[in-house]
Order: C-alpha cells, then sequence, then structure tokens
C-alpha cells in the first residue's frame, strides 16, 4: 500500500523544504496549504523532479469547516500516513495591545487549534505497520518569553511543552514526535529584512532552510525529542535557560525592539507565515 | 573589418533586460536595428526601458515581456509569449536568444517549484527557455544561444549529490556553480546539436562589471565583497558591446569556441570541459524542468 507524508503550510518557504527533503528522500507527500495554485506548481514540481507521487488538498487551517473538509478528503481516500509535520503557523509582530481582535484569535486558530486537531485526527490515518513520524514545527522563541512577538513566543512554548508530553503517551503507540525550534529563517522577503536589521546577532543564529529541513527530518528518524539547528542557536538556548526569564525577556525586548523598528519602519505589523 | 551578419534583419531575445549588461545590450541592439526582445521581472522597470531606449531612437523596434524566471511555469508561459511577439515580423524566428539573467542570494530561497533560487534562474531558467525556443533558432540561418556566463565558474565544481546546496548553502559558491553550470550547458548544447546544426551556444565572460547584481538580496561579507568587485567594475556597456561583437562577427556553424571573453575565445575551466559532468547535468536538468530534448 502507498503511503505518504502530510505537510501543511507547504507551499511557504520552510514548508517547500520540507516537502523537498523528504521528496528526496522518495516519499511520496500529502501537502496542503491555503494557496491552491502554489500548491499545484509545487506538486508539478516534485513529481517531475523527484519522480514521487504528491497529492494536494487545499485549506484554510484557521478555518473549522476547511479543517473538516480536509480530514473528509484524506479519510475518504484512505491514505495512510507515515508522517506528519506541521508546518503551518504564523506571526503578527508587534506590541500585543497594537493588535486586533481578529489578528488574535488567528494566530491561536493556526498555531495551536489546528495544529492539536490536524495531529489528532491524522494520528488516525496512520501506517500501524510503521513507526509513525510526527514533526512540530515550534520556535527557539518557545524557550522565553518574548516581547513584541509576546503571543507568537507563548504559543510556541504551547507546541514545545505539548509536543514533548504528546511524545511520552504516544511511545507505546509507536508514534515518536520531534518538535523543531529554529532561529528566525530567511524564506520571505520579510524575513530576510528582519533578519538584517537584527545584524550581526540575525546572521549568525540564522539557517538556511533547506539546512533545518534535513537536520529535523534526521533527528526525526533518530527520535530526538527536540531539535535545534546549529551550534550557535543550541548555545542561546543553554545560555538564555541559566538566566531568569524576566531577565532574558528584559533583554530579548531591548533587541527585537530596535530590530522591529529597523525593519518594518513603522509599517503595518507584517505577516509571517512561517516561524 | 567587415562584419559577418547585419543585426538589423535579426529578431533578439534578451533576459534580465532591464538593468546591467542586459539592458545595454539591448538598447545596443535595438539601436544598430535589430528586433529585441526584452525579458524583465518589473512591469515599471520594462515600461522604463522602453522609454529610455525610445527616446534615444524613435524608431527602434523593442517589445518587454514581463515574466519571473525563478519559476520554471512563467519560463514555459514567457517562450509562448515570446513565439506570438516574434510572429510580428512576420517569420517565425528568432536569431539570437541571450541567455543574461541572473539572480544572487544571501540565503537558500525555495521557488515555486521547490529548487533554488540561484539554480533555477542562472541554470535552468535559460536551459528550459533554450529547449522551448529552439524551433524557431532553427528557422534562423544562424542561430546563436549566448549565456552570460563569469569568471566565477573557474575553480569549482558541481555537487551531484546535492546540486541545489539544500544542506550546505554557501551564497557564492552556489552562484559559482551555477556559472559553471552555464559552461557546461553550452558545451553540451553544441554537442547535441551536432556540427552540421545551423545553431551555436556560446558562454560569454563578461569580466568585471558594475552592476547591481550582488548586491539584491545581500548582506554581510557577501555584499561587502560585491560591493568592492563593482566599484572595480567596468560599465555594463562594455560588456553589451561584446555580446554585439560576438553576435556580428562570430561565425557560427564554424566556431567550435565556447567561452568568449572581451571579443576572444578563451580556455574555460578544466571541469567545464568534461563530457561527463555536461551530459550528467544535462539529465539532470532534463529532469527538474520535465523535458526532453532532441528525442525526435
Amino acid at each position: 500500500m502507498q503511503s505518504f507524508v502530510c505537510i501543511t503550510g507547504a507551499t511557504g518557504g520552510l514548508g517547500k523544504a520540507f516537502a523537498v527533503e523528504c521528496a528526496n528522500r522518495g516519499w511520496n507527500l500529502f501537502i496542503t496549504d491555503i494557496s491552491e495554485p502554489a500548491l499545484v506548481r509545487l506538486a508539478d514540481g516534485l513529481q517531475t523532479a523527484y519522480g514521487i507521487k504528491v497529492l494536494y488538498f487545499p485549506c484554510d487551517l484557521t478555518d473549522a469547516d476547511s479543517r473538516a473538509r480536509l480530514i473528509e478528503e484524506m479519510s475518504g481516500r484512505k491514505i495512510c500516513l507515515d508522517g506528519l509535520i506541521n508546518v503551518a503557523g504564523l506571526d503578527f509582530e508587534g506590541d500585543f495591545f497594537d493588535r486586533t481582535k481578529e489578528q488574535i484569535r488567528t494566530l491561536i486558530r493556526l498555531n495551536v487549534e489546528a495544529n492539536l486537531e490536524i495531529t489528532h485526527e491524522l494520528l488516525k490515518l496512520r501506517n500501524s505497520e510503521k513507526t509513525f513520524r510526527i514533526i512540530n514545527v515550534a520556535s527557539l522563541a518557545a524557550f522565553y518569553p518574548m516581547p513584541v512577538k509576546a503571543m507568537y513566543s507563548a504559543s510556541k512554548r504551547f507546541l514545545l511543552n505539548f509536543s514533548i508530553a504528546l511524545r511520552e503517551e504516544l511511545r507505546p503507540m509507536n508514534c515518536t514526535v520531534t518538535v523543531l525550534c529554529p532561529a528566525g529563517m530567511p524564506t520571505n522577503e520579510k524575513c530576510i529584512r528582519s533578519i538584517d536589521a537584527q545584524g550581526f546577532a540575525g546572521r549568525i543564529t540564522t539557517k538556511n532552510v533547506g539546512y533545518v529541513a534535513a537536520c529535523t527530518i534526521d533527528a526525526s528518524l533518530k527520535g530526538k525529542t527536540v531539535c535545534i539547528p546549529g551550534l550557535t542557536n543550541k548555545i542561546v538556548r543553554f545560555a538564555g535557560s541559566l538566566v531568569p526569564s524576566s531577565l532574558v525577556s528584559q533583554l530579548i525586548g531591548a533587541r527585537w525592539k530596535e530590530a522591529h523598528r529597523k525593519s518594518f519602519q513603522g509599517n503595518k505589523p507584517v505577516l509571517r507565515t512561517d516561524n | 573589418m567587415s562584419r559577418k551578419y547585419n543585426i538589423s534583419d535579426m529578431t533578439i531575445v534578451v533576459t534580465g533586460a532591464t538593468s546591467g549588461i542586459g539592458f545595454a545590450a539591448a538598447r545596443q541592439l535595438a539601436l544598430k536595428g535589430a528586433f529585441v526582445i526584452g525579458v524583465g521581472r518589473n512591469e515599471e522597470k520594462c515600461s522604463e526601458a522602453i522609454q529610455k531606449i525610445s527616446e534615444e531612437s524613435p524608431g527602434a523596434r523593442i517589445r518587454y515581456i514581463m515574466a519571473d524566471l525563478s519559476s520554471l511555469r512563467q519560463v514555459r508561459d514567457l517562450s509562448a509569449r515570446i513565439r506570438s511577439v516574434a510572429a510580428e515580423t512576420g517569420n517565425d524566428r528568432i536569431d539570437v536568444l541571450v541567455n543574461n539573467a541572473g539572480a544572487f542570494s544571501n540565503w537558500y530561497i525555495s521557488t515555486e517549484e521547490g529548487f533554488e533560487l540561484q539554480f533555477t534562474v542562472n541554470h535552468l531558467a535559460p536551459f528550459l527557455l533554450t529547449h522551448e525556443l529552439l524551433p524557431l533558432l532553427k528557422n534562423s540561418e544562424a542561430g546563436k544561444v549566448i549565456t552570460v556566463s563569469s569568471g566565477s565558474h573557474y575553480r569549482t565544481r558541481i555537487r551531484w549529490n546535492d546540486i541545489l546546496m539544500r544542506k550546505r548553502y554557501n551564497c557564492l559558491l552556489a552562484y559559482k556553480q551555477t556559472k559553471l553550470a552555464n559552461v557546461l550547458f553550452t558545451t553540451e548544447l553544441n554537442r547535441r546539436l551536432g556540427p552540421s546544426s545551423n545553431i551555436r551556444a556560446f558562454a560569454f565572460d563578461p569580466g568585471l562589471v558594475n552592476t547591481d547584481i550582488g548586491l539584491k538580496g545581500t548582506a554581510g561579507i557577501a555584499k561587502w565583497i560585491w560591493q568592492l568587485r563593482k566599484n572595480k567594475g567596468r560599465s555594463p556597456d562594455i560588456p553589451a558591446s561584446e555580446i554585439v561583437w560576438l553576435i556580428e562577427n562570430v561565425d557560427t556553424p564554424q566556431s567550435n569556441e565556447v567561452y568568449w571573453k572581451g571579443c576572444e575565445p578563451k580556455a574555460p575551466s578544466r571541469y567545464s570541459r568534461r563530457e561527463d559532468a555536461a551530459v550528467r547535468l544535462w539529465e539532470i536538468s532534463e529532469k527538474m524542468c520535465g523535458v526532453k530534448w532532441f528525442s525526435g
């Protein structure tokens, strides 16, 4: 029987990198994202270049009905899964008080609600003959309370804790859960601007998406719990754990506010589709 | 010196024709009376280019088509549009294709089909565009495919295990690899066309040129290096005039010289002359673009 790896947020920068990494390993893919044309193009590219089977279904993961249609489609087609990579996520950068109600709801729906529901439903479609691999994409932000990205970092903290706990629950079911905690990644022009605005610190913590995707899949196959790509980031993470979180928050706050000003210069807050 | 070919009868396609070498070449070719089809990514810049050239020479025959060469789908689309624009001359023909468009990126950027940006724009796009336009080039008396490579192609190799450099991406090494790919593509195209073909492919080395290629999407050390190189570079008008010279003077069916710099043939790197590498790259590129050349 043919089995697939499901990737959400597959047409974003990191999602595409995961898709290519899986395709390169010869795995069939079921990809989803909000834009159908982007899915079609990616699916075509992967099928011709890597000769794998790619199925796709567009879905607005912030919308419960749309999610239901996705699940229905997948169970209807009797799709059997070897793995699930939850990439979809977003950030509305800027002060919490300046966010709209709609933005608050959207962020929680996508980063938290959608991730949990998709994981819950797709576990039912797993191929019981093999180890089922789940990868959740959190962020290095998950380790710290981050001013200017307060909601985002908290939502990623949620995913981090959830993933580590879920891993224990699923252990007897022959499933692994790996949570990826990357630093910012240069996935689109806005992210690149944001990285450049952070100056040297931005550049040394930044890892290319291809590298991140490859590392994460390797970590998942080894059954690792947390994957932090890059030595600098591992050090940052370790150093951060030695300092009280209120102090870390102050330090990060000072840095982020500066970077935020430089990068957006009073523009509207920017939607970042992946981490 | 008498010219071999008369540019004013020609239909010439130039990619990346809104700035740098591409714009300079499009301008010079148009002033010499060629029918120039320029390709650019940005609508505003395209109309600006048309305006500049038309101001200088109101009778210039010039068209611009918008396409983002990082998308192979748009490259296919582009070739169809080039075909219909070329037909305006009453001939189903292109005489010269100048694959000039190039990109540079500090970071690994995935294209919409999932490939790496530099590899796609610098190598796959010219590969596919040449494939799609080959029928039109065949209708020319002496068709030329000129791909702008660079001295960067020396002292490097193709990373077969990870050709997109997904795992160990380094912007300058990735760029060098694509420029090597341009030379390998050119030699292999000539080999596959065979000695009796009316089409010849050339790789062109513009030398150090004062353009913005390395400043788009760069920061840090790479930006600094490009800035230094740029400041020392020549005006893009000089390599553009060398492209014009190449079009006018190099005897197409006879010439066996692949790599040209400053109106003279030059030996490309030893690696770029390896037939096994050229064939292997060709097959990988065919697979990525989903095409098969010369299959009857």
